[in-house]
């Protein structure tokens, strides 16, 4: 592995992140507010360690796979380093471990908060926080590559390195063409809610921070009381639907665009995701009404929209969910595990890989009665590679592992159980609210020290899909490493 | 881009970052320095002030009780002495409004002084007043109360501000500590990864270059060194290359 290509491809990773505490301490310097120096200086040190590898080192033509790993994994981490010097430079309440959490929160758009106050938070500070969301939902290497020219090999290792194994399964276009559209869809959707979240009579800064944290599905919102601040039904439709799109595989919504709407429809995925939602926004009604709303119509309006914001793993909130039943609490802890489809913004184990964990399930069935017989599994009326569906089965097992281990630390460290599992899950899914103490009406700054750094590892192991994670401290990624 | 750029950037890297948090936390203390102590300075002038209003309003409502005495001469002489000392701290505290809501807690101030004031500018001495506490618990000590919590209030306020600016202190000392921090600590990374850059950029390819010549000179292989970047490195490989040839050329070489 060669260490210098590495520096070289990181270097535009922060290079974004330079341009975009740049614009935050623009928006500060608009509102004059004490957001200013901390960004602008953030973004001159940032810009400054990538301007620096470009100028040293010259372009490579070729990268390996490790080095690919290496790069997209040392991105999200620098990120995330770099992320955290506007807030801990801006005082109180970020101390070390909470500027960490809050940046790592912001950039796997998981958005669990440490801010009690989030009001208080100048708006350049509240722009960054929201932009955090907006360059980790594509991908920080995505987005770099989607604004450099071509690369050539380097871009398609890049690309294979950066989207999810199960994304790639189903988006079987060239590295540029898959590029193109991933970013064209994202861009465009947000644009789209800016302006309908605008004509809704929301305010620009509003609109922009909440159009960024809904299609990156994140969930930093600029209120204390998140979505139910603006109390508007029209706001909150805008928003379920941009949280619904933003969690269906982003090719598929540039297809249906494009006219291929039966192909969106005819999608297994696409009409599972769909569903779900719908019956878990049914059973939790039926489920609030009467024991939480007196109405059928207020019932609806907020189960449909806490399981919409849960089931894309966004995290918003119009109620507070911890005073639900405990049935509601079972249906939002099973979107919190399952997320969204893949190639999407969203987190969590995603619709494909638990399609697949039933699909196979049933094969087994059959195998079991017809132990000789060769039964494929089918995704879409299309043969799964038998590797494929071992991995997503194996991904779903480590998966579950890790939320067993980080909810034991965190029990341990005197969190209630309750807490401690639902933290563990929506930040490994990227969702944000938990239940009980870290409801959706609540934060995480009562967690201790430790317990944080837990979860932000928790976090990205979520939003890098695990592998990618542990890959970088393995041996075999280190050796051989050269520097010429 | 040439060595002598390269180079130069990279200590230009590290004097910008370091300069500019220097400039930022000189900024910060200054600013600290400036508007603190002035906003500390005009909290506790009020406070002062405000208690000075309070020590007199206590001494009003002694010499109110030696006139209900009868002692009339003492009585006067201390309710003018302390009168005067209560307006000359609120004209003091009236011209010092520094905080929101200050002004309406004077106006407060005001009023009941006003109706404390009017009991006992009307004579007690000689009157049906005079050794009547039921009229001094009923009246008299009701509105001295009234005034007296009307400026322990204003102390409280003030008070109030003087913690919160306490409090804010230490977070802009915290901001202005805060780029030091992350300059000192940048500059320590920035010269590790420029350390291995001119390392990798400079120091090897003048070794590759030594060893190079070495080999020429010795067993006469050709020179043969590969230099990635574009600069006066490969230009000087470049140039010990053309003079290994030209010396081949003539037979020269040993």
């Amino acid at each position: 592995m060669r260490l210098q290509i590495v520096l070289r491809y990181i270097a535009f990773a922060l290079l974004l992140n330079a341009l975009f505490m740049i614009i935050s301490s623009a928006v500060s310097a608009i509102y004059a507010d004490s957001g200013f120096m901390p960004l602008l200086y953030s973004g001159l040190v940032t810009a400054l360690f990538g301007i620096f590898p470009l100028i040293f080192i010259p372009p490579a033509s070729n990268i390996s796979n490790k080095e690919g790993h290496m790069i997209v994994v040392s991105s999200w981490l620098l990120s995330c380093i770099v992320g955290m010097l506007p807030y801990i430079m801006w005082g109180e309440p970020f101390s070390l471990t909470n500027a960490w959490f809050e940046s790592v929160s912001g950039f796997t758009t998981t958005g669990s908060s440490i801010v009690i106050d989030v009001e208080s938070l100048p708006h350049g500070i509240l722009f960054w926080r929201a932009s955090t969301h907006w360059i980790g939902g594509i991908g920080i290497i995505l987005f770099v590559l989607s604004v450099l020219p071509f690369l050539g090999i380097a871009e398609i290792v890049l690309y294979r390195s950066e989207i999810s194994s199960m994304a790639m399964e189903n988006f079987q276009l060239r590295a540029r063409s898959a590029i193109r559209i991933l970013t064209g869809v994202y861009g465009s959707l947000t644009l789209l809610e800016i302006i309908l979240l605008l004509i809704c009579g929301m305010g620009l800064f509003d609109a922009v921070t909440q159009a960024f944290a809904t299609i990156a599905t994140g969930g930093f919102s600029t209120k204390n009381a998140s979505i139910a601040a603006f109390n508007s039904p029209a706001i909150e439709v805008v928003i379920m639907i941009f949280m619904i799109l933003s969690g269906i595989h982003f090719a598929t919504i540039y297809a249906a665009v494009r006219g291929r709407i039966r192909d969106f429809w005819r999608s297994t995925i696409i009409r599972y995701y769909l569903a779900a939602l719908l019956i878990g926004t049914l059973f939790t009604t039926l489920n609030i009404h009467g024991k939480v709303y007196a109405d059928w119509l207020s019932s609806l309006r907020f189960a449909s929209f806490q399981i919409i914001s849960i089931g894309t793993s966004t995290g918003f909130a119009t109620a507070d969910s911890a005073v639900w039943p405990m049935f509601a609490h079972i249906v939002l802890i099973f979107f919190t595990l399952q997320g969204a489809c893949a190639g999407s913004t969203s987190g969590g184990i995603k619709t494909d890989r638990v399609i697949l964990l039933a699909e196979s399930f049933q094969r087994q069935l059959k195998k079991l009665m017809h132990p000789q017989a060769v039964i494929p599994t089918y995704l879409d009326r299309q043969v799964v590679r038998p590797e494929v569906v071992a991995n997503s089965i194996l991904y779903i097992s480590i998966y579950l592992v890790i939320v067993l281990i980080s909810t034991a630390v965190l029990s341990a460290l005197g969190v209630d159980n309750l807490s401690a599992f639902s933290g563990t899950i929506a930040a490994m899914g990227g969702v944000g609210p938990g239940l009980a103490s870290v409801g959706s009406m609540a934060n995480y700054n009562h967690i201790p020290e430790l317990g944080k750094w837990m979860l932000s590892a928790a976090m990205l192991l979520g939003r890098l899909e695990i592998y990618a994670f542990f890959l970088m401290f393995t041996r075999g990624q280190w050796r051989r490493t050269v520097a010429y | 881009m040439g060595l002598r750029f390269k180079m130069f950037f990279g200590f230009v890297t590290l004097i910008l970052m370091l300069l500019i948090a220097g400039i930022w936390s000189i900024y910060e203390l200054n600013a600290i320095g400036s508007s603190v102590p002035k906003m500390l300075a005009e909290n506790y002038q009020s406070i002062n002030a405000a208690k000075k209003m309070s020590e007199a309003l206590e001494r009003e409502d002694s010499a109110i009780l030696l006139l209900l005495l009868g002692r009339w001469q003492e009585g006067r002489s201390i309710l003018n002495n302390a009168d005067s000392l209560f307006s000359a701290n609120f004209k003091f505290a009236s011209a010092n409004i520094t905080l929101p809501g200050e002004q309406s807690h004077l106006d407060t101030i005001q009023t009941y002084y006003t109706a404390y004031k009017g009991l006992w500018l009307r004579p007690i001495v000689g009157t049906q007043k005079e050794g009547s506490l039921e009229w001094y618990f009923q009246s008299v000590h009701q509105a001295f109360i009234s005034a007296k919590n009307a400026v322990e209030h204003l102390i409280d306020l003030n008070a109030n501000r003087m913690y919160q600016m306490a409090s804010a202190l230490d977070n802009r000392s915290n901001r202005a500590i805060m780029p030091g921090i992350v300059a000192i600590l940048s500059a320590l990374v920035f010269t590790l990864i420029f350390n291995f850059l001119v390392n990798l950029y400079v120091v090897g390819p003048i070794i590759r270059i030594t060893k190079g010549i070495k080999k020429f000179k010795e067993k006469q292989t050709p020179f043969d060194v590969t230099i990635e970047t574009r600069d006066e490195l490969y230009d000087l490989s470049n140039a010990i290359g053309d003079l290994c040839q030209y010396y081949n050329s003539k037979g020269t070489a040993k």
